[in-house]
């Protein structure tokens, strides 16, 4: 390791009702890789989009080279020699890898584009990175992995000192991680400093030179990768302080029925595998890390997306889930991790929202039942306490969390037995979260199953009665709350094969 | 202006629908000091003819654009349901009623076609309507041999010129009976009720306005989605009864001006281009200021392409006005 590169000291930022960074401190050294490791949610990207310019920090420095600096853009951060390589590539496909990499400094032979000296500079460029790829190739023929390589190639071409991969790992097969960690350690000889986001452990041991841990927005500390432990790692990861009492027992009897049983559910690269069982009463908690499978698993569940294979029986009777229309004929309910595009139809009243599902029980001979319609929902509207002015208002005029009640209704009028909350508590005040909470509680207590995705620990903690961990589309982990901690948690969701 | 929307009265009729009708009364009034003379019962009457068929595609074409799609085939779906049924009528003696049935049938093909491509194959609308405008155009060319279609007049002598009064009846004592507005009327009330009152008209527009959320909510999306496509091809069938009604001449390969006209007046009436909200009240008003449009400039001596200039700036300014009130919603 070199001299320091870039400082980021007492970093603080904050959105309208989120505290998001903390006085984060991030130190990176010319010819080292450095790790920025946390849970979903806990700065790392944020920290990110500060030092490029996205956001506009509130307090703290940024030291690059010696000198403080702040970007207006990426744009300006770029041209400073710090370059992100993003999870999700930003590729033209119907363009060639040269034109690709130099998109926006194009070379000019008078007002016309050069394609041949862009050719012939990438094809140098490559070579100096010891990659393999034909620079009039068209971007969309490569696989994933090779894309990846031109996205660094097209960062070296910017003359980049540090380089940000944002989990860079994620899409690629084990041939190409290896491909990626060559290419890396070859920039670390050539002097730049890195930094490397991922959440894969054993990863993190094997090409980084230190690590970075943040927590919940905070600084954690930073540890040199040769002289720790994965465990070291995770219980710095994991380490908070659980305000909210977390369940210590299962609420749900032993012999309690089984209401739902999935066995070997795969569905596309996302879900592999899947068996688990959910009994009457109980709230099932999905953890894992961004991309483990759980929406997916629960999309495929509903017949939302297809699925390959798999089996799933309801109260003991195999069911063929082809369309949510089957799914909700056999009394499941899905409220969508993104409310807006899933849950609701926001241009649409409280009450048209309450009644979609089960429009059918309001009609008379041809024509709805407004009447009936409308005092449905207002009975809703009271037992969940959703404030809305009227049962007329649009949907798009809520909060998050009186939206989410009206998602919430809507099942609840249908009269589900099964109960898919997907991250029910994201984008929700604190207040309106307990809220939604407690109804989760009641509900089971009423005899509904609940299955609760969810990537925040404590309400992984605080709401489930079982646990099952997901890592990579596979289940890696069944805990009973009362064996359940964060560390065992963690461990599951970074067990990849 | 606060004050003025909150009058009840406006608040009850709608502050758009409100100022659409001044910008009608405002157009009536400019026409009849341009022309020299104020419009009366022959001009009412000629608008009227023009208001009739083009209500019927719009009240239609207002469906589908409530899903959030387009449809551009209704005007040479129109023509291709005159010139089939008026063939069939004045080559193959067929009785009046058979022909009359058959135009509202061949709109309700085409309506079914056009539905499925765009719920079950997935095309976009702008495409699928596309190509069923150049089909429509081509099959009533094919039909008729590209022979110009004469349906009978009033004084047919063998009497097969009836179906006119469907338009216009004249009830003796020079008493006449827009019969025609009249069906236009109520055939916009029963849309109203389709659209306001029935689960198709609910689904129609939620899933306008959020597809994926209402299938997530277990409706069969599809079958929602098409019906709007084979009301608005039923109309457009029945809009080519009110056509042949009111001008008897029925040319192949044309009617693509009129689908233009139709989606005009719908967006002038409120409904929203992106899906989920739709007036037919709103659209009814739309389309006789696009016929007062037709009928004033042809009074006041001035050749139809004004009328598409106007059209065209009042339709700019009606979606101009949608898109900026979305944007102060979001």
């Amino acid at each position: 390791m070199g001299d320091v590169i870039l400082t980021m000291k007492g970093i603080d930022k904050s959105f309208p009702g989120v505290h998001a960074l903390d006085h984060v401190d991030l130190e990176v050294r010319k010819g080292e890789v450095h790790a920025l490791m946390g849970e979903n949610g806990a700065g790392k990207s944020t920290l990110m989009k500060v030092l490029t310019g996205i956001y506009k920090k509130d307090a703290g420095t940024i030291i690059f080279e010696g000198k403080e600096v702040e970007f207006a853009n990426p744009r300006e951060a770029q041209s400073h020699g710090i370059v992100i390589v993003h999870q999700e590539l930003n590729m033209l496909n119907h363009l060639t890898v040269a034109q690709n990499i130099f998109i926006g400094r194009e070379s000019m032979s008078g007002k016309l584009i050069n394609d041949a000296k862009m050719n012939e500079e990438a094809k140098k460029l490559f070579k100096q990175l010891n990659i393999d790829i034909d620079p009039t190739e068209k971007m969309g023929n490569l696989t994933v992995g090779k894309q990846q390589m031109c996205e660094i190639a097209k960062a070296i071409s910017h003359e980049a000192k540090v380089i940000i991969f944002d989990e860079p790992s994620a899409a690629l097969t084990e041939a190409e991680i290896e491909e990626l960690f060559k290419i890396i350690r070859d920039l670390r000889k050539k002097q730049l400093g890195i930094v490397y986001i991922s959440h894969r452990m054993d990863e993190i041991k094997v090409i980084t030179d230190r690590v970075t841990v943040m927590r919940d927005g905070g600084y954690v500390g930073t540890l040199i990768t040769e002289e720790c432990t994965k465990d070291d790692i995770i219980s710095m990861m994991v380490g908070r302080v659980i305000y909210e009492d977390p369940k210590t027992e299962s609420a749900v009897p032993k012999d309690a029925p089984v209401v739902l049983k999935v066995e070997n559910l795969c569905a596309g690269k996302m879900v592999r595998n899947v068996s688990f069982e959910l009994r009457k009463g109980e709230i099932l908690g999905f953890s894992g890390l961004m991309g483990a499978g759980r929406t997916e698993t629960a999309r495929a569940l509903f017949g939302a997306d297809p699925k390959d294979s798999g089996k799933i029986y309801i109260n003991g009777k195999e069911v063929d889930i082809k369309s949510p229309r089957d799914a909700v004929a056999h009394g499941i309910g899905y409220l969508s991790e993104d409310r807006k595009r899933y849950g609701i139809v926001v241009g649409k009243s409280v009450s048209e929202n309450t009644t979609m599902a089960s429009l059918l029980e309001f009609m008379k001979g041809l024509f709805i039942n407004k009447k009936k319609e409308s005092s449905t929902t207002k009975e809703y509207v009271e037992l969940l306490k959703t404030k809305t002015p009227s049962v007329d208002q649009l949907v798009v005029n809520l909060s998050g969390g009186n939206q989410q009640k009206v998602v919430i209704a809507k099942w609840l009028v249908k009269n589900c037995d099964i109960l898919i909350f997907d991250e029910p508590t994201r984008g929700i005040d604190v207040g309106a979260k307990s809220e939604i909470y407690h109804l989760m509680n009641e509900l089971a207590a009423e005899g509904k199953s609940i299955i609760m995705i969810s990537s925040e620990m404590t309400e992984i903690l605080r709401m489930s009665d079982r646990i099952i961990v997901m890592c990579e589309g596979r289940k890696t982990g069944e805990i009973d709350i009362s064996e359940a901690t964060q560390e065992r948690i963690m461990h599951a969701a970074t067990l990849r094969d | 202006m606060e004050k003025f929307k909150n009058n009840p009265l406006v608040k009850k009729i709608g502050y758009n629908r409100v100022i659409l009708i001044g910008v009608m009364l405002l157009i009536y009034v400019f026409f009849s000091v341009g022309s020299g003379r104020i419009l009366g019962y022959a001009d009412i009457m000629s608008a009227l003819n023009y208001a009739c068929f083009l209500g019927f595609l719009t009240l239609g074409v207002t469906f589908v654009i409530g899903t959030g799609g387009i449809d551009f085939s209704i005007g040479p779906v129109m023509f291709a349901a005159a010139l089939i049924g008026g063939r069939l009528l004045t080559k193959n003696g067929c009785p009046v009623i058979v022909a009359l049935l058959v135009c509202i049938l061949v709109g309700t093909a085409f309506g079914i076609m056009n539905g499925f491509l765009v719920a079950y194959m997935e095309l976009p609308s702008f495409i699928s309507s596309m190509a069923l405008m150049m089909l429509a155009k081509g099959v009533g060319s094919v039909f008729t041999s590209t022979q110009t279609i004469k349906w009978p007049q009033l004084t047919d002598e063998n009497g097969l010129g009836w179906y006119r009064n469907l338009i216009r009846w004249d009830a003796g004592n020079g008493v006449t009976i827009p019969v025609g507005l009249i069906l236009l009327l109520i055939t916009a009330v029963i849309c109203g009720i389709i659209l306001n009152n029935t689960k198709a008209g609910r689904y129609i527009l939620c899933l306008g306005s959020n597809k994926e959320a209402v299938r997530l909510s277990g409706v069969n999306v599809r079958i929602w989605q098409m019906l709007a496509y084979v009301l608005c091809g039923t109309l457009a069938g029945m809009a080519a009864i009110m056509y042949v009604g009111a001008y008897t001449t029925v040319q192949p390969g044309l009617g693509d001006t009129f689908n233009n006209e139709a989606i005009a007046s719908c967006v002038m009436g409120g409904t929203s281009m992106s899906g989920g909200i739709a007036s037919i009240s709103g659209s009814i008003i739309g389309v006789f200021i696009v016929s007062l449009l037709q009928v004033g400039i042809l009074a006041m001596g001035f050749q139809k392409d004004y009328q598409y200039v106007i059209t065209g700036i009042i339709v700019i300014l009606a979606v101009f006005a949608d898109v900026r009130s979305r944007r102060r919603a979001n």
